[in-house]
């Protein structure tokens, strides 16, 4: 076991994980199956070896998308959070489940035979922040705030709080 | 009232949720506030909403999280797919853009949350990597499709298969 301890989990805290190792090979996948994984356009992970893959809290859900593919989430708020070909020694956990995912930037993008044409300008989009895009709506975001059921972005020793 | 004739559909990996849309979906947008990443998995939630009233369950119905008192998140409890964003009080919902049978048709025109943007998120359409799955690793992707248990982009009498196998948690193996 190295000194490595990267930790992560789903939007409800049911399911929490660290990893022990550095991640590598971190990429977005534009496959089709990955964009149904996510209901996104690409699926972004990186890699370490199952031995370095923990689950602290809870185990997640699996559907198995072909006979060997493994998708991991959440059976009780749906975050997907991993990738798992069943024969390799390495899975492939899901970048945004980190409790800080700005450490984990990607390196290359596969599967582009499915790449959506509109993925490649949305940096240049209208980009407005929460707090603009709720301007007249300040009541509802502050509600949103006061009931925020996401688990927070560290560790916790009980969950839900007491 | 629906649009005459409109009809948009889409659903969950696993077929087990289906949806059909009967309006032209408006807004469509990526947020990339930290509720919608951990949602999705991902590092943006893109969304597009329609009336209430013109979203279908046409199979299944999703399983829902609700992120705050005032927010309902759908997924499929079958497979984890991100399907849908409905505040409780909003005679409006939202669909997730990548769940469309079509998900190209619908281009976002707006992003929202980007006080959460992540720093490289501009850079990556143009990371290396020009090849198809195929390219990549042919064999692997022949046993993929040889046991695919996705559902199809389109609306299918019956789902699964007859003879297919389970294809849930626990299933078995079945190469």
């Amino acid at each position: 076991m190295t000194d490595v301890r990267i930790t992560g989990g789903c939007q409800c805290g049911a399911v929490r994980y660290a990893v022990h190792e550095t991640p590598y090979q971190v990429g977005i996948c534009h496959c089709r199956m990955c964009q149904k994984a996510v209901g996104a356009p690409y699926f972004a992970t990186f890699t370490v070896k199952n031995a370095s893959l923990e689950w602290t809290r809870g185990v997640p859900a699996v559907f198995k998308s072909s006979a060997n593919m493994e998708r991991g989430f959440c059976r009780d708020c749906g975050t997907p959070l991993f990738n798992n070909w069943i024969p390799n020694d390495v899975v492939h956990p899901a970048i945004a489940t980190l409790d800080d995912p700005s450490a984990v930037a990607p390196e290359y993008q596969s599967g582009i035979e499915a790449r959506l044409a509109w993925t490649t300008d949305l940096s240049g989009l209208v980009a407005v922040s929460t707090d603009d895009a709720f301007k007249g709506y300040e009541a509802l975001l502050t509600e949103i705030a006061a009931t925020d059921h996401q688990h927070p972005d560290h560790d916790t020793e009980v969950w839900p709080p007491a | 009232m629906s649009e005459a004739g409109t009809r948009i559909t889409g659903g969950c990996q696993c077929g087990a949720v289906r949806y059909a849309l009967h309006e032209e979906p408006t807004d469509p947008h990526i947020c990339h506030c930290r509720m919608c990443q951990k949602a999705f998995g991902s590092f943006f939630a893109p969304l597009a909403g329609v009336a209430v009233s013109a979203f279908e369950l046409t199979r299944g119905e999703p399983a829902i999280f609700m992120s705050s008192d005032q927010t309902e998140r759908g997924f499929c409890r079958n497979c984890g797919t991100p399907l849908t964003f409905h505040y409780v009080e909003s005679p409006r919902i939202a669909v997730a853009l990548g769940t469309l049978d079509e998900p190209e048709t619908l281009a976002p025109r707006a992003q929202y949350g980007i006080e959460r943007r992540l720093a490289w998120f501009a850079a990556l359409p143009g990371l290396p990597g020009d090849r198809t799955t195929e390219e990549d690793d042919p064999a692997l992707a022949g046993k993929i499709a040889a046991t695919n248990h996705q559902h199809p982009d389109h609306d299918t009498a019956v789902w699964p298969p007859a003879g297919a196998r389970s294809r849930g948690q626990g299933s078995a193996r079945d190469d």
